[in-house]
């Protein structure tokens, strides 16, 4: 109890954090930001909307606490502000549509790349140092060393523009209808198709590698050595005495892993004109839409630490032995 | 030296970081043309007389490729050993004094561990307008020490309560002393794996920085070599060059550090050993079980 209390304070922080550095930023910077918001606007910039972006950024006439109870209540009641190249519509619109375009590109990707990792990972730390183990750890390693850009730009040429093996841009067929027919399912799953496998060599090749030494501890353990000596089957023991036991860190490992696996997915996003979150984050910077870029930072960190809480719960969960121990 | 030349892996590692850097600092002897000049035609293949071909502005992308390596290299080595230090100082101070002053740190760096880092680093930047050099070495090292400040801390609280440590405490050493003399040196190959950790982190992050645009343009470095090939759209027009050589360079980095890194691990945790290392390893243990029967 005391532990997950210790990780809420520390969520708490991250948030906080977050939120901090969104209120801060823009008002340490004076000018900047709006009058270049307004400019953007232009015809569009009403009086209205400018006493709302200058209220939003800091140029109002209120002592500095007021304004950040302002800002926490927009934040509580989802007012994140309105985008300034989309106009009329608001940050939470923009962000909508990309943000289910992101987790079905992300979801994908970790589960692929959870289940053959821990899998390439059981099997290299149960052959350990055998001929298996030599070709699979040595090329996760090559595999982390290589950086997500290099990656997306590398599947782009080879697989998309040389080999033409699946489509290079956005999520579906523009022309057409979305719609829940097999001609529409099938144009989402190809589109998908180079995104997720430049995105999960990196993610399968970290999961690898941790599996394999949370593996290879496990396999150290007495129980491991029981259930070889009352006779079991090898698959049994390396799935149910081993893998099993070992697929614990891989949960933190995971929610660790999240952050950078959104960081990944804007570089992939970009480089695939996929139209999630990254590729919107990257428009908006490009448009200098300041509000939009905010309220991805927020989005993001909601969900990260969303993800790490769901994480704690399902390992109290799942491991009887961290319950009531503290820390 | 003895460890060095027998681990490949390490003498490949440092073959390759040394021969990098070294084109970096003669980049003026070695490219025969200027990175921003123009040289030929537009997107000329590889040839003999520009052996990485040309970029669209009919620049030799092997003279920018040399160039690009000085600024990648150096911000990515400078970033590298300034999160190092932060991370260092963070993880050390926690572990070492304790008590509030403990968990409050650990608390932040918990909190700046969970926040996504890209995004976190896309919204410095993009408040900071046109990125030097300079702000993306700040930012970087600000929204990327946690990592390092983890490690370290575990690994003082290990050390911590160990009898030497203990000894110098009775002894009437001082608490400054006692962390820069006794702990310090302990932490030295976790300093190591996190300096270079950081390194490749850092040059991939400016890099991916770069390539999305931020960063100044008009500099030569392996980001705004993609991200002027990204505009140009050299990939859709099939000049695979503009962008494999940049690629390259941050991939051979990236490699060659971690390298050292997987040796450096193996050092640490001899547990993760496999190949000829761990052969080797069973063979020491047998010679030494041999010597002991001899013995009695």
């Amino acid at each position: 109890m005391q532990a997950l209390l210790q990780r809420a304070g520390t969520y708490f922080i991250a948030l906080a954090i977050a939120i901090v550095v969104n209120f801060a930023l823009p008002r340490l910077m004076p000018g900047g930001p709006v009058d270049s918001m307004i400019a953007q606007l232009g015809q569009r910039a009403t009086p209205g909307v400018i006493a709302a972006l200058k209220a939003k950024f800091g140029q109002i006439d209120q002592p500095v606490w007021v304004q950040f109870a302002d800002y926490l209540k927009g934040l509580l009641t989802l007012d994140l502000g309105v985008s300034t190249s989309y106009y009329p519509m608001t940050v939470v619109e923009v962000l909508t549509r990309p943000l289910v375009w992101t987790a079905f590109l992300i979801t994908t990707t970790i589960i692929l790349s959870f289940i053959v990792g821990i899998f390439l990972g059981a099997l290299s730390a149960w052959r350990r140092g055998g001929k298996t183990d030599s070709i699979l750890s040595p090329l996760a390693f090559v595999v982390t060393a290589v950086p997500p850009v290099v990656f997306a730009l590398t599947t782009l040429f080879v697989l998309g523009v040389f080999y033409r093996l699946a489509p290079v841009s956005y999520a579906y067929d523009p022309n057409l209808d979305p719609g829940f027919n097999l001609t529409f399912v099938r144009s989402v799953a190809a589109h998908i198709v180079l995104p997720v496998l430049s995105l999960a060599p990196y993610l399968i090749a970290s999961f690898q590698s941790t599996m394999r030494s949370s593996m290879i501890s496990v396999l150290n353990e007495d129980y491991v050595t029981l259930g070889r000596a009352k006779g079991l089957s090898n698959t049994m023991v390396m799935y149910s005495y081993g893998v099993r036991n070992a697929m614990l860190p891989m949960l933190t490992h995971l929610a660790l892993m999240l952050g950078s696996i959104f960081g990944g997915s804007i570089v992939v996003e970009v480089v695939f004109n996929y139209p999630g979150l990254g590729l919107t984050l990257f428009t908006a910077t490009l448009a200098r839409d300041y509000p939009v870029i905010q309220g991805q930072l927020m989005l993001m960190t909601v969900i990260t630490l969303g993800a790490n809480m769901l994480v704690d719960i399902v390992y109290g969960l799942v491991d009887p032995r961290l319950k009531g121990t503290s820390n | 030296m003895s460890f060095f030349l027998h681990q490949k892996k390490v003498l490949v590692g440092i073959t390759l970081v040394l021969a990098l850097c070294l084109m970096a600092i003669f980049a003026p002897a070695i490219s025969s043309y200027s990175p921003e000049a123009r040289v030929a035609r537009s997107h000329q293949p590889p040839s003999t007389e520009h052996i990485m071909g040309t970029t669209k502005m009919g620049r030799d992308v092997f003279s920018q490729f040399v160039w690009g390596a000085r600024s990648s290299l150096s911000v990515g080595i400078v970033t590298g050993v300034a999160i190092t230090i932060l991370g260092t100082a963070v993880g050390l101070i926690g572990g070492y004094i304790g008590g509030w002053v403990d968990r409050v740190l650990d608390l932040v760096t918990n909190a700046v561990l969970v926040i996504p880092n890209l995004p976190l680093l896309i919204l410095l930047a993009a408040f900071a307008g046109t990125v030097g050099p300079t702000v993306i070495m700040i930012i970087v090292t600000m929204t990327s020490w946690p990592w390092g400040a983890r490690m370290t801390r575990s690994q003082t609280l290990a050390i911590k309560n160990r009898e030497f440590v203990v000894a110098a405490r009775m002894i009437g050493e001082s608490r400054l002393r006692v962390a820069m003399v006794e702990i310090l040196p302990n932490l030295l190959p976790l300093i190591g794996i996190n300096l270079v950790g950081s390194i490749i982190f850092a040059i991939v992050t400016q890099t991916t920085l770069e390539y999305l645009g931020f960063g100044d343009p008009l500099r030569v470095t392996w980001g705004t070599m993609l991200y002027n090939a990204q505009n140009s759209s050299a990939i859709m027009v099939g000049a695979w060059w503009d962008v494999a050589a940049p690629c390259l360079g941050v991939t051979l980095v990236g490699l060659a550090l971690a390298l050292i890194n997987f040796a450096l691990d193996e050092i640490s945790n001899p547990q993760l050993r496999s190949g000829p290392a761990l052969s080797r390893w069973l063979r020491l243990t047998r010679q030494r079980a041999k010597a002991m029967e001899a013995k009695r």
